[in-house]
């Protein structure tokens, strides 16, 4: 009789806890971000999250950034995979080519939202094929991250502002020797092999160039080619780091934090790894020094659903909660960048560090420039310009022949 | 009469059925295995092939079937062409390089040394085979780094005046991949001949050294004809894996610099993950079956031809 009574006090436990747990709703959220010197703050999110809302439980899966590209395609193609997605901007026109993303105006038209649209960072939520694919967690400029300590032993007292400044700098730091170069440029095959668009293309921007007209390719230009020219004359001149086809993107933010480059050109967000990895490196960040125009290319971690998921209100749910005023601005200080929602701008200028005011004043007064998000093939097209840019840069062409080499094959792959 | 004939025949029915459940008994604790195995191996293989003769599937909703299209089109590119040739040229290269040093190595490691530093040696020289291609590739990065120890050592040595840019110089970069592959690949080849020379009878190099026979003809006289068969296989063995190898050279070189070290394991990943373009990428891949399939055909022959 008693065995016959906890028998049946487990079972009622277990069927009151299973029926609990059906209530409750998993969704899953695949990104980066946690990935990026952030230890343990989006558990905590999370965490603030799921006590706000009982019945949605939130699975964090982190991935490193090159990887969260082609697990977003392969979950869609086998119909698993998450539902709420950290995205970039540039992988936009492909994802909508295999229809990964959910339209999102039908969420953003919601009044009980908890931000304004119109307070958004605007570049990711500007529509395509008449809608909008993903809404900006936070936002940063392509800054100059600058090692002073090099700059003042190469006998300036101040970070270049222009390209001639930035060459006659970039010269003298490499000829300290032991090792240091001015500059790296990033332009290994490797992937993500996209050191054109760490690089290049803030420089472009800072010349007042572009690489597409509207949706399409237009990379021979005059502008891409006294681009080029400018890149090849820094190598000539010796201001580059030697090795230039095999350094990566994460080779010259290493060897930018190790002391052994005078500049690196890259997101603003780099600022939270070169303050954490090396507090000691006298640090500055400033825009991107210009050919004549204050302009810079706008970057950021955007967010969006899958189309293929079964949760898009609690995903839609939990992408309100993370733009919320308070929640956003609590990003943007762990990631050390703007806040998607400038509505929190207030809340992340009290207490910023200069650094982070540098980038608030780029981002404030300066042009911002996207042009990636609707570029077609864009992921595949940073690995076209990477060949020709290597293929210049060791001699075998000429910056004009590179920039039509480049068009030609991006036009070929989107043909 | 009439029922005795029936009785035997129950009995010869009984016996059949009996032969039967006896028999089949071992295929069905096999079919669970079978069944597993099969559609693991199976579906893939159909899908990967299905896939080829369609356009641009995954990407689009309903791709269309275009045949044999996709085939023409890459036999007709002469990027395929030359990620076959670089393919060709590092399965070779780095079969002959596993060879030769593993060969050397398993020489080296089974002489009659002190036991402790013999073990110690064996356990060192098969490192390399340990470590996951992730930090094979980051470890070779930094070590042929234009300011890496290679670069150090030979500038110090006075054998080169700047440093090379060993996985970024399209002169270079092969090479320098056939190094790492070599270094990467060698301990296999090592212990599967440690274990062929020790299986060699010691009488075969006395006899030898009756007949006048050094170090070099002992090598080539003996040693080389009792591990043909070793060598036949293992060879064969490593010239499967290393066609088909993709870690190694994408978290190395990328294919690059240019196009230099693309191999068409590498083009079926540019192909699906970097165009999106998996019909294409479907089409190299069944390429790279076809190949494998020859060698393991190869492989199985010597296998059946030894038992």
């Amino acid at each position: 009789m008693f065995f016959k009574k906890i028998f049946t006090l487990i079972f009622a436990f277990s069927f009151a806890w299973t029926i609990n747990a059906s209530a409750k709703t998993q969704i899953e959220w695949l990104q980066w971000f946690a990935a990026e010197n952030t230890r343990d703050f989006y558990e905590g999110l999370v965490d603030e999250f799921e006590a706000a809302n009982p019945n949605i439980s939130v699975k964090l899966v982190t991935q490193p950034f090159g990887k969260v590209r082609e697990s977003i395609v392969t979950d869609s193609a086998v119909g698993v995979g998450s539902d709420v997605l950290g995205l970039n901007m540039p992988w936009t026109t492909g994802f909508l080519k295999s229809d990964i993303l959910e339209p999102l105006d039908a969420y953003m038209s919601k009044g009980s939202n908890s931000f304004k649209t119109a307070n958004l960072v605007q570049a990711p939520i500007g529509k395509i094929n008449g809608k909008t694919w993903m809404v900006p967690l936070n936002a940063f400029p392509f800054v100059m991250h600058v090692n002073m300590d090099l700059v003042k032993k190469a006998g300036f007292s101040k970070p270049p502002t222009s390209w001639s400044e930035l060459k006659e700098q970039a010269v003298a730091i490499s000829n300290l020797g032991d090792g240091i170069s001015g500059i790296g440029m990033p332009l290994s095959s490797q992937p993500p092999s996209n050191g054109p668009i760490l690089t290049f293309l803030p420089l472009l921007y800072s010349n007042g160039g572009r690489i597409m007209d509207g949706t399409s390719p237009n990379f021979d230009n005059a502008k891409v080619v006294e681009t080029l020219n400018f890149i090849n004359d820094l190598r000539k001149s010796g201001a580059m780091a030697p090795g230039f086809a095999s350094r990566t993107g994460g080779v010259d933010l290493e060897e930018f934090i190790a002391g052994r480059s005078g500049f690196l050109i890259s997101p603003g967000v780099h600022a939270s790894a070169v303050a954490t990895r090396n507090p000691d490196l006298n640090y500055d960040l400033v825009r991107v020094p210009t050919n004549g125009v204050n302009a810079y290319r706008v970057h950021g971690w955007e967010l969006g659903i899958a189309s293929k998921s079964k949760h898009k209100e609690e995903a839609w749910k939990f992408i309100d909660f993370l733009l919320s005023k308070e929640v956003n601005a609590k990003v943007a200080k762990a990631s050390r960048a703007l806040p998607g929602n400038l509505d929190s701008l207030d809340l992340v200028s009290g207490g910023a560090t200069p650094v982070m005011k540098t980038q608030m004043n780029i981002l404030s007064g300066d042009e911002p420039v996207e042009e990636l998000r609707q570029a077609p093939s864009a992921v595949a097209s940073w690995s076209i310009m990477t060949e020709e840019m290597q293929s210049m840069l060791r001699g075998d062409q000429s910056a004009k022949e590179a920039a039509s080499k480049v068009q030609s094959r991006w036009l070929d792959l989107i043909s | 009469m009439r029922s005795a004939l029936i009785a035997d025949l129950n009995k010869d029915m009984q016996k059949i059925l009996n032969n039967i459940s006896n028999e089949s008994i071992p295929y069905l604790f096999l079919l669970p295995c079978l069944l597993i195995l099969g559609s693991l191996l199976s579906v893939p293989l159909y899908k990967v092939v299905e896939y080829s003769l369609y356009d641009n599937v995954i990407v689009q909703k309903n791709p269309s079937f275009v045949g044999l299209e996709n085939y023409k089109e890459i036999l007709g590119d002469i990027a395929f062409w030359k990620a076959t040739l670089n393919t060709i040229i590092f399965t070779v290269g780095s079969v002959i390089g596993h060879l030769i040093i593993g060969t050397s190595l398993a020489l080296l490691v089974n002489t009659d040394i002190n036991p402790k530093a013999r073990t110690l040696f064996r356990s060192l020289l098969i490192l390399p085979w340990i470590f996951t291609a992730v930090v094979v590739a980051v470890n070779w990065q930094l070590l042929l780094n234009p300011f890496g120890i290679i670069n150090y050592g030979l500038d110090k040595l006075g054998i080169i005046n700047e440093p090379l840019d060993w996985l970024g110089d399209p002169s270079l970069a092969m090479w320098s991949l056939l190094l790492i592959s070599t270094w990467r690949g060698y301990p296999f080849i090592m212990v599967s001949f440690l274990s062929g020379l020790q299986s060699i009878p010691k009488e075969l190099y006395e006899a030898a050294e009756i007949d006048g026979a050094g170090f070099f003809g002992k090598f080539w006289h003996v040693t080389i004809p009792q591990l043909k068969p070793v060598i036949y296989g293992v060879a064969l063995l490593d010239l499967i894996w290393t066609f088909q190898l993709f870690p190694l050279v994408w978290l190395t070189t990328g294919g690059g610099p240019g196009r230099s070290t693309e191999v068409l394991s590498t083009m079926t990943f540019r192909y699906a993950f970097v165009n999106f373009e998996f019909s294409q990428a479907s089409t190299v891949a069944v390429s790279i079956l076809i190949i494998s399939a020859a060698f393991t055909i190869f492989y199985l022959r010597n296998e059946k031809s030894r038992i």
